[in-house]
């Protein structure tokens, strides 16, 4: 048969939680809950120090963000949450949860290479640390392998300054479809 | 091969919007077309198009190649030398690609010859991956074709296994341009095989688009976009004002930047250059080449970067008899030997052969009244049967 068995379409609606493909590469990294754990392991003092900033410094970007305190608690566990920088539109308090932990960017032969993550644990899984856009990563510390993917900084709410840069070549008229 | 005229479904409108199918009938006119039928034998599915087309892939990899080696060809292309680093780049580090359509003339009898390939924004997905396999499976249950019948058509299922190996890296964004139901269409069918592939998708539009202070590209919720399947040709992002953020972006794209070396028609005299002679070639040059005075006063004239037929000249005796209106042709021009598409009782058929990660998995055949497959061509499915 030369055909599909089978043609399904699934509903549109809210996408599912990524599934990373068992194919996807590995990389080393390291997790910790502190500097000291980091320099503990091998790593220079100097190392530890600029991948803790690097983690803190993503930690506002990343960390799920909310409007109520006691919503990141139901997420994130009692007393787990802190005050974000950000404000809401009409000027109020912003909430995130308390980092867990941090990880290296993927360790290379004689280097490093991405900027420290941040990571979470949920108040329904408290042995697993989790990335800013919810990928477990690892349920303990030191060295390890993670898929790839989860090395990469999460998505992050970010400030758009400007809209409207594509679609001038499809300005032209009479043309129902943009591709050929 | 055969065009066979067969019974529509008297309820296929229905169906069609059952499936979400909306622009089976565009402008008032018809583009699903049921009321025939393409019927191939299985040696010419497989030997004639299947085999063809797996051997045409490997063949413009080499073009591309070529191209990344040689700064002439990539200026030959018209490809802005702004990008020549970034599509570089997208090759060595083997951004993978999804799909492409390669567009042959055939009627059953020797070799089928390659008109075009759209390697970018190929459309008409839909249609032949859901719609005609869906079409083919009630005309059997309702008897308006042989039981047997089956058809070359594992679209869906190759796009719904190759998302997963894409090697994504969280959220998918699928963009088109506002205003056409098709183009719509047709993200909202590929966002639904990446869900089906454990992707995360967000649908928006080319023109919603914004760009943050570290020049990352966002979506309407200000989300980073790092991964965005673009229904929109490449050249136009190179010349579009955020075309010069693309590079330094981070965003991957698919189709990779590579695509706009094969999407663009300076591809078909490099192939012919490459492998002058190869029977599902026809002889192209770039137009003032010398090579270019063999075809006499039968060629076809062809912008760079056409789609849809637009500007496209047919000339016959060194007299232009055909002459399609549009808006390209400043970026420089090829021509190719005329090879006039098969007529079958005053429709010519233009067959449309799928890659899904550069494997050949189905077809869609488009007919229009005219010899140049233009936007007024309808879809007409097809079965194979001994």
């Amino acid at each position: 048969m030369k055909r599909s068995r089978s043609v399904k379409l699934v509903a549109m609606g809210t996408g599912l939680l990524l599934v990373a493909a068992c194919e996807e590469a590995k990389v080393d990294t390291a997790l910790f809950e502190s500097v000291q754990q980091c320099t503990g392991l091998g790593f220079t003092a100097q190392e530890c120090e600029a991948n803790y900033k690097e983690a803190q410094a993503n930690h506002v970007n990343v960390a799920p963000k909310y409007a109520k305190r006691e919503d990141c608690e139901t997420d994130f566990g009692a007393e787990k949450c802190e005050v974000a920088p950000q404000r809401t539109s009409t000027g109020g308090s912003v909430f995130m949860p308390l980092m867990a932990g941090y990880m290296m960017g993927s360790i290379l032969s004689g280097g490093r290479r991405g900027a420290g993550q941040p990571l979470y644990k949920s108040a329904n899984d408290r042995s697993t640390f989790r990335t800013g856009d919810n990928k477990a990563v690892a349920k303990t510390t030191g060295r390890t392998s993670v898929a790839k993917s989860a090395t990469q900084t999460a998505s992050a709410k970010t400030r758009t300054v400007s809209r409207g840069g594509f679609g001038a070549g499809a300005r032209s008229p009479m043309r129902r479809s943009f591709g050929g | 091969m055969e065009r066979i005229k067969i019974e529509p479904r008297e309820d296929w409108r229905e169906t069609a919007e059952a499936h979400g199918f909306r622009f089976h009938t565009i402008d008032n006119e018809r583009y699903w077309d049921e009321s025939a039928c393409y019927q191939f034998s299985l040696r010419e599915v497989e030997d004639d198009i299947e085999d063809p087309s797996g051997e045409l892939e490997q063949m413009c990899f080499q073009v591309v190649e070529r191209a990344l080696a040689d700064d002439a060809v990539m200026a030959r292309l018209g490809i802005p030398d702004t990008f020549w680093d970034f599509i570089a780049d997208s090759w060595s580090q083997q951004h993978r690609n999804l799909y492409g359509r390669f567009d042959f003339a055939y009627d059953g009898n020797g070799p089928a010859k390659l008109f075009e390939y759209n390697a970018d924004t190929p459309t008409s997905l839909y249609e032949t991956a859901v719609f005609q396999w869906v079409w083919l499976e009630q005309a059997i249950e309702r008897g308006l074709i042989p039981e047997n019948s089956d058809q070359f058509n594992s679209l869906h299922e190759a796009l719904t296994g190759t998302f997963g190996q894409m090697g994504l890296s969280g959220l998918l964004h699928l963009a088109c341009c506002k205003d056409s139901d098709e183009d719509e269409g047709t993200i909202e069918y590929m966002a639904d095989c990446a869900r089906q592939g454990g992707i995360e998708t967000r649908l928006i539009y080319i023109e919603d688009i914004g760009i943050d202070t570290q020049g990352r590209f966002t979506d309407l919720q200000d989300d980073v976009i790092t991964d965005l399947f673009k229904l929109y040709p490449w050249e136009w992002i190179m010349t579009d004002d955020f075309g010069k953020n693309v590079p330094a972006s981070n965003t991957r794209f698919i189709e990779p930047g590579w695509k706009a070396i094969l999407s663009n028609k300076g591809l078909l005299p490099l192939l012919w250059e490459m492998f002058e002679g190869h029977p599902n070639l026809l002889p192209a040059w770039f137009d003032g080449d010398a090579g270019a005075a063999a075809l006499g006063g039968d060629y076809v004239r062809k912008p760079l970067l056409s789609r849809e037929g637009a500007n496209v000249e047919i000339f016959q005796d060194g007299e232009r008899t055909v002459s399609v209106e549009g808006d390209y042709g400043a970026e420089g021009h090829i021509i190719q030997a005329l090879h006039p598409l098969p007529g079958f009782d005053g429709n010519y058929p233009m067959i449309g052969s799928w890659m899904v990660a550069s494997q050949p998995c189905g077809i869609g055949i488009r007919e229009d009244n005219s010899m140049v497959t233009g936007n007024n061509a309808r879809f007409v499915p097809h079965i194979i049967l001994d």
